[in-house]
């Protein structure tokens, strides 16, 4: 009976605390807070108007890099291709401005569509040939490289129209349009996936395609739907970072992968799939672009950032394991008390 | 000599061995026997090293044994013969044999290819097989596969051998041999521990039985002074079930019908059809096609032909979604855990998953608030153990998690529900649960039920008309159940008899 009790007692325990700790961003936003104190107290330059506007920006494209990573990391695959596809955008649409003197609308509308072909090409692979998405991805990431290189022979397209870049540089109270954006985005992201039958529906796929599939649940379609989402996202991160720099770099995208998968993984979108978090994701962006930003203010070896980052992510993978074996050595513990008690009590 | 004091293993959800002692002595063939998930597959595991117990200690001739690792125990002259088939296809039979001491066969730092074709040869004779060491293992049939994995436990001269249902995927003849080899290794002085279903078999072969019930441990006996109902008995802890559960209304009006189904390779020409509030049973092994023909009907794998029809309409269906939302034919799977629940969500979101596009309002809208009534009175009505709505079905116990499984489909309206396996891996009480909710669901709700099981008391309890299936074909029909006509042991004899 004992143990019956105490075992029940401990589930309404678990509970309370795993409530709490269910909103899995407040360990994200305590992080983030923490460290905005800290280059805020050492760095004179850090709170500045200019800082935190550039901040700002940078970490609304970071919003949208990673939900480019999460809408495929939601049903259980990876993009490894997210930031070839955005440099692939970048040079698409800074041809069509540059050398075809074309609108910027067209422009914009011509780099969603390679944006969203890209990601299309990715999930039609991986569900008719059965591929994993790594192989998929890591195979079409060379081939974006490809395309980048040879249609920009490496050189960047500078004439980009003022129309353009209003986006990327302006603000409206002080915050920039760029941040205004990204959290129009998030919420819209965060309505599809709680309100919407086909957010479910993606969700679940990650969750568990097996059973998700014996729903009822076209999978191949949640997953072809998943990474046009991804490309689209790719997408427009990288239009967006043209309109921030004024010129179309062939070289963006090269820092994608470890930002993407940084941003959306600290930010508790489950590596195993099924899980989405908009506002972990908005405080994880800033947390990133801190970081790195941070880094050089207080005057830290900025070659060495590659491996901040990475660290960073390492231990934001590892939190999830090392929770569950101290979880298995307390459980341990609990039933090693029980029995002594029992013992005693005869 | 073995022993096993106070085991407890905990699982996320279930007590999988809840303070088990027991000894092993050499030279004994030891049967090892309960239910599915009571715990035998489990404590093998923890003897062997593969799993670690949260309590209680083993000890190999009074020392305490710690096995980290299956190769520690191994090293301590503890070995096992699993039922699923693990070997590597890419290598060669005499590779597969010796593979976890291939260090032993070193010469010179590489490996002596001819000793180590030498030992494989001479166990692979032990055991009936006639083939070259040197042959891949892939192509094998799975009875010759598991015979190599034989071979391979005997080629490591353990004192201590654990077999989990060895038998089951072996013919009579090769099952005898099987027998034979088990007979010389207690000669030998060597313990078998021998797992199995087949109770015939244990009594026949084995010196003693102990038995495990819901992870604890019932008793131990001598297998000369027990009969098959004791055995039975000690399992399910009452006498096998002669329980009548009453009549089902049945209606003439035929729900399902399945004309000349084939698909080439598996079925040839299956007919059989299902009548409204009526629970048909299928019966048969593993692998007999009882699973892959609920699979076809579902729309997950197509066949090449025949025809079926529900509720006198000949049905098209190309996909899961077709048979559940245009025909109202549901699954429940027998593998909850991969196919049938999203573990890591919610028990809301479990029941309501199926019925998600049905809570749209004109803008696509999910209404939060009936989804939220819809699952929680199906919390309500299936008695599901849960803290909230929100908890995760993965932290239920399995009997839980189960009801969830069951209480999608009936979320989703389907009146005519195939359930596969449905008290597997459940406990005592909830699966008691279990079977009076799908004799309620026919009884009351007019729900016509295709029930596939290998647990025949529980198959016979609820079935009022049973289908049995052997390598793809439905080889008899016991009819005259809803009347009674006969009793459980002649229903199960005249199963046994098309089998």
């Amino acid at each position: 009976m004992l143990i019956k009790e105490r075992e029940e007692q401990q589930v309404k325990e678990k509970n309370t605390i795993k409530s709490l700790f269910a909103r899995s961003e407040i360990t994200v936003i305590l992080a983030t807070t923490t460290l905005f104190i800290i280059f805020s107290l050492f760095s004179d330059s850090f709170l500045s108007g200019y800082n935190l506007f550039n901040i700002s920006r940078t970490a609304a494209i970071y919003i949208f890099i990673a939900l480019g990573q999460a809408m495929v990391v939601i049903v259980g695959g990876m993009n490894l291709s997210l930031g070839q596809i955005g440099g692939l955008t970048v040079v698409i649409s800074g041809y069509c401005m540059h050398v075809m003197g074309l609108p910027p609308l067209v422009a914009i509308v011509a780099g969603l569509i390679v944006g969203c072909l890209s990601g299309f090409i990715n999930g039609f692979v991986m569900t008719k040939l059965k591929l994993n998405s790594f192989v998929v991805t890591l195979a079409t990431s060379f081939i974006f490289t490809g395309l980048i290189n040879g249609i920009s022979k490496g050189y960047p397209y500078t004439e980009i129209p003022k129309s353009f870049t209003f986006l990327g540089r302006e603000g409206f109270l002080g915050i920039p349009l760029l941040l205004w954006f990204a959290l129009i985005t998030l919420i819209i992201v965060g309505y599809i996936f709680k309100y919407t039958v086909t957010g479910r529906r993606v969700l679940a796929t990650g969750g568990n395609i097996e059973a998700a599939k014996m729903s009822g649940i076209n999978t191949n379609n949640t997953v072809v739907l998943a990474n046009i989402a991804s490309g689209f996202f790719a997408a427009v991160a990288g239009l967006l970072w043209i309109s921030r720099t004024g010129s179309a770099q062939p070289s963006t995208g090269g820092d994608w992968m470890v930002i993407s998968f940084a941003v959306a993984v600290i930010g508790g979108t489950a590596l195993k799939g099924g899980v989405i978090n908009v506002i972990g994701i908005l405080f994880s962006s800033f947390l990133i672009v801190m970081v790195k930003n941070g880094l050089v203010m207080v005057d830290a070896n900025i070659y060495f950032e590659q491996a901040y980052l990475g660290a960073i992510l390492l231990l934001a993978v590892s939190l999830d394991s090392i929770n569950n074996i101290m979880k298995a050595y307390k459980a341990r513990k609990d039933l090693k008390l029980a029995q002594q008690k029992v013992t005693q009590s005869i | 000599m073995l022993e096993i004091k106070n085991i407890t293993k905990v699982f996320p959800g279930v007590k999988a061995l809840d303070n088990v002692s027991l000894t092993f002595k050499r030279g004994e063939i030891h049967a090892l026997m309960g239910e599915n998930g009571a715990g035998k597959s489990t404590l093998m595991k923890i003897i062997t090293g593969i799993y670690q117990a949260e309590l209680g200690e083993i000890l190999l001739d009074g020392k305490v044994l710690k096995n980290k690792s299956f190769q520690d125990a191994v090293n301590h002259s503890i070995n096992m013969v699993s039922q699923e088939i693990q070997v590597i296809p890419q290598a060669t039979i005499a590779e597969n044999i010796v593979l976890d001491r291939i260090g032993q066969f070193k010469k010179k730092g590489i490996v002596d290819w001819k000793a180590v074709n030498e030992v494989a040869a001479k166990y692979l004779k032990m055991v009936g097989l006639d083939i070259s060491p040197t042959e891949k293992i892939g192509d094998l049939t799975a009875a010759q596969k598991q015979l190599i994995q034989i071979a391979k436990t005997l080629s490591s001269n353990a004192s201590y051998i654990l077999m989990d249902e060895p038998t089951s995927s072996l013919t009579k003849f090769e099952a005898d041999n099987l027998i034979k080899i088990v007979k010389q290794l207690k000669e030998q002085n060597v313990c078998v521990i021998f797992v199995s279903h087949k109770i015939e078999e244990v009594i026949e072969l084995c010196d003693k039985v102990s038995v495990l019930r819901d992870g604890k441990y019932v008793g131990t006996k001598d297998c000369k002074e027990l009969s098959r109902n004791d055995i039975v008995k000690m399992m399910i802890g009452r006498d096998e079930a002669d329980k009548y559960l009453g009549r089902l209304n049945i209606e003439d009006k035929i729900v399902l019908e399945v004309k000349g189904l084939s698909k080439y390779g598996q079925f040839n020409n299956i007919n059989f059809n299902l009548k409204k509030g009526e629970i048909l049973g299928f019966y048969g092994l593993v692998g007999s096609g009882r699973t892959e023909l609920a699979k076809l009907l579902m729309g997950v794998d197509s066949f090449d032909e025949g025809k079926v029809f529900i509720h006198g309409k000949e049905a098209k269906i190309t996909s899961i979604s077709d048979s559940l939302y245009r025909y109202g034919l549901g699954y429940i799977t027998e593998n909850r855990k991969e196919e049938g629940l999203i573990l890591d969500d919610s028990v809301l979101n479990n029941f309501s998953i199926s019925i998600w596009h049905k809570l749209r309002n004109k803008f696509g809208k999910i209404n939060l608030k009936e989804e939220n009534t819809i699952a929680t009175s199906m919390i309500d009505k299936m008695k599901v153990k849960t803290p909230t709505p929100k908890t995760s079905v993965g932290s239920l116990s399995g009997g839980n998690q189960q009801k969830v499984s069951i209480g999608k489909w009936l979320t989703a309206g389907c009146d005519i529900l195939i359930i596969d396996e449905p008290t597997v891996g459940v406990d005592v009480g909830a699966k008691e649960y279990i079977h009076e909710l799908i004799w309620k669901l026919a009884k009351e709700e007019g729900k016509s039920i295709i029930l596939i099981s290998s647990d025949m008391p529980e198959l016979i309890t609820l079935s009022r008309r049973i289908l049995v299936f052997k390598e793809f074909k439905i080889t008899g029909e016991v009819v005259g159940l809803n009347e009674k006509k006969y009793g459980y042991q002649e229903v199960s004899d005249r199963i046994g008899a098309y089998m």
